[in-house]
């Protein structure tokens, strides 16, 4: 029998456990699939210090975002509103909101094209059941269980990371791809337009939206940091470890064969290689939770981000009828996001857009939140510590950089065609 | 603070200043981007190359999904998805190359060409797609439908080779 302390320990560290599994699982969303695969089977492993480089990026971020929630109890979004003023909070609404709308179309996309993979139903019959279980969902599931639901369903694509060993590469020409080149067959712009593209789906901005305000939603208080910072520190760099899988599984079977990824159906094709008929129902499972999972985020971020700024009451430990607004305004992104698809547009082609505009927005969303977690009257004690501040610094620059050179690269090479 | 308004604001002029963006200047501005979008489009050799190049990706997925499913790797509703997804990728090529509008007797003859191509490999996927809906003994058979990608797959490299050498 555990006495009252060793209980209070277990459960702390399953926990941990369950935060870090869930961060793992909810890592990867549409936008991680397509661009994960598209630049594995065009340019192999050489893209891959992007990841890396984005994964830091979001860890810095979501930290800094997670931390201001926690000690201050409000989200993110809400202090930048207050704390800079309605024209600086209007700047990142637009930037935010209108990215998340695009990610959340991409994101039901997914869904409907995972649906189809796995039943041979088009995928248009599948968008309103899609949407119609996201709202289902977000209106009636607590927030904990829908978040760890997804997130652990979503661990199923550690499959991508079991059927490259099973593919059986040569490990000494798969390594010899790190080096960031540029493959012969591609220039260097749309080299440089991928490599901004990965940034992109790596560091989207709805991530730090949702996590701060799902902070708030959980109830973290500055007790809550450490945990806080496990997830993040350790759940989101395995997470991008599968991405990276998703890019190596192309680079071995698709890019060989000449074959650039277009659709979603192309991206399970290593899995069914490496893994037969099993690895392909665990891949589909994990598209199908992860691409759900991240629309659940994607749609609840649009609802934050308007309630916050405008000052609505918000959050889903509130009844519907409490956050009426809030609520609505995620009906409105469902609905849009179903009449764009409606048109037949191809939502990877959406999933690529959005991971680009994503690049775009971001010193739009990332200024505001350093400047915030600076700002003692919020933050206390709490405040960035030197060696987080010059990094947010070093990531400011990157990520202006990525931000101008977007439409530029997206002009010159046709989107990267 | 940041959202503190300065103290003296500069008037604002309502002249167009030098340097400034007035309405018919963007309007400039968006007809030389539209005619930089254009000019980057390429002749007709460019185009019907990159559908060349798509198609083969087009091509090369969907023999490696039909080989998956005679393998018994991949569920008869991927291995369809996976082929309905390719033949639009070459329907889409094939309305491109259709679209061009070629100015000399070789483009013309390109043109030509890269759409019997193409039209083959239509041919190709249909053959493929009734194997998979079949599969029942009868012809054609998965081998068929796959002999009939490979052979569009090599006019593809065919047609790569000569416009490659133009």
């Amino acid at each position: 029998m555990w006495g009252p302390n060793e209980g209070s320990l277990v459960k702390r560290l399953l926990g941990v456990a369950l935060g870090v599994l869930t961060a793992i699982g909810g890592f990867v969303d549409i936008g991680d699939l397509v661009t994960n695969a598209v630049v594995g089977s065009r340019f192999g492993l050489s893209l891959v210090w992007v990841v890396a480089i984005g994964v830091l990026g979001i860890i810095l971020f979501a930290n800094m975002s997670g931390r201001v929630a926690a000690v201050s109890g409000r989200a993110t979004f809400e202090v930048i509103r207050e704390r800079l003023g309605p024209r600086a909070g209007l700047a990142n609404l637009s930037a935010s909101f209108l990215i998340n709308l695009m990610t959340v179309t991409a994101e039901i996309g997914g869904i409907a094209l995972s649906l189809q993979l796995a039943s041979s139903v088009y995928y248009l019959l599948w968008i309103p059941v899609a949407a119609l279980a996201v709202w289902l969902v977000i209106w009636r599931v607590r927030f904990s269980i829908m978040e760890n639901v997804t997130g652990l369903l979503g661990l199923t694509l550690i499959i991508f990371a079991v059927a490259l060993f099973l593919l059986k590469p040569d490990w000494g020409s798969l390594a010899g791809q790190l080096t960031p080149a540029v493959p012969q067959q591609e220039t260097v712009w749309t080299y440089s337009y991928y490599a901004i593209a990965l940034f992109g789906a790596a560091m989207t901005p709805y991530e730090v939206f949702f996590f701060s305000s799902g902070a708030v939603e959980e109830g973290w208080t500055a007790k809550d940091l450490g945990q806080s910072r496990i997830n993040v520190l350790v759940g989101f760099p395995l997470g991008g470890l599968l991405s990276v899988s998703i890019a190596a599984c192309a680079a071995v079977v698709l890019l060989p064969a000449g074959i650039s990824v277009t659709s979603l159906s192309q991206v399970v094709l290593p899995v069914a290689e490496g893994a037969g008929k099993l690895g392909l129902a665990f891949v589909l499972v994990g598209m199908a939770a992860a691409t759900f999972g991240a629309a659940l985020e994607t749609t609840l971020s649009s609802g934050y981000t308007l309630a916050q700024f405008f000052g609505w009451s918000w959050g889903k430990f509130r009844r519907p009828a409490e956050a009426a607004r809030f609520h609505l305004s995620m009906i409105v992104c469902l609905l849009v996001g179903i009449a764009v698809l409606a048109t037949g547009v191809d939502p990877v082609l959406v999933t690529e857009y959005s991971v680009v505009f994503s690049a775009i927005a971001l010193p739009l969303t990332y200024l505001p939140i350093l400047i915030v977690a600076n700002d003692p009257q919020y933050m206390r004690e709490h405040v960035n510590g030197s060696a987080v501040n010059v990094l947010g610094m070093v990531y400011l620059v990157i990520i202006l950089l990525a931000s101008i050179a977007a439409i530029p690269l997206m002009i010159a090479t046709g989107a990267g065609s | 603070m940041l959202n503190t308004p300065a103290l003296n604001p500069a008037p604002q002029s309502r002249t167009p200043a030098a340097g400034r963006l007035t309405p018919p200047s963007l309007a400039a501005l968006a007809c030389l981007s539209l005619a930089l979008l254009t000019g980057c489009s390429g002749g007709t050799s460019q185009s019907v190359s990159t559908a060349v190049k798509d198609s083969s990706s087009a091509v090369a997925t969907a023999r490696i999904a039909l080989r998956q499913d005679m393998d018994g790797k991949l569920t008869r509703a991927a291995a369809s998805t996976s082929l309905d997804d390719e033949l639009k990728e070459i329907q889409t090529s094939r309305s491109t190359v259709l679209k061009l509008s070629p100015s000399t007797q070789e483009d013309r003859d390109t043109q030509k060409q890269a759409l019997d191509v193409l039209d083959q490999c239509a041919a190709g996927f249909t053959t493929a797609r009734a194997a998979l809906a079949g599969n029942d003994g009868g012809t054609p058979s998965l081998p068929d439908g796959d002999k009939a990608l490979a052979d569009a797959q090599d006019a593809l490299k065919q047609l790569e080779d000569n416009v490659g050498s133009q």
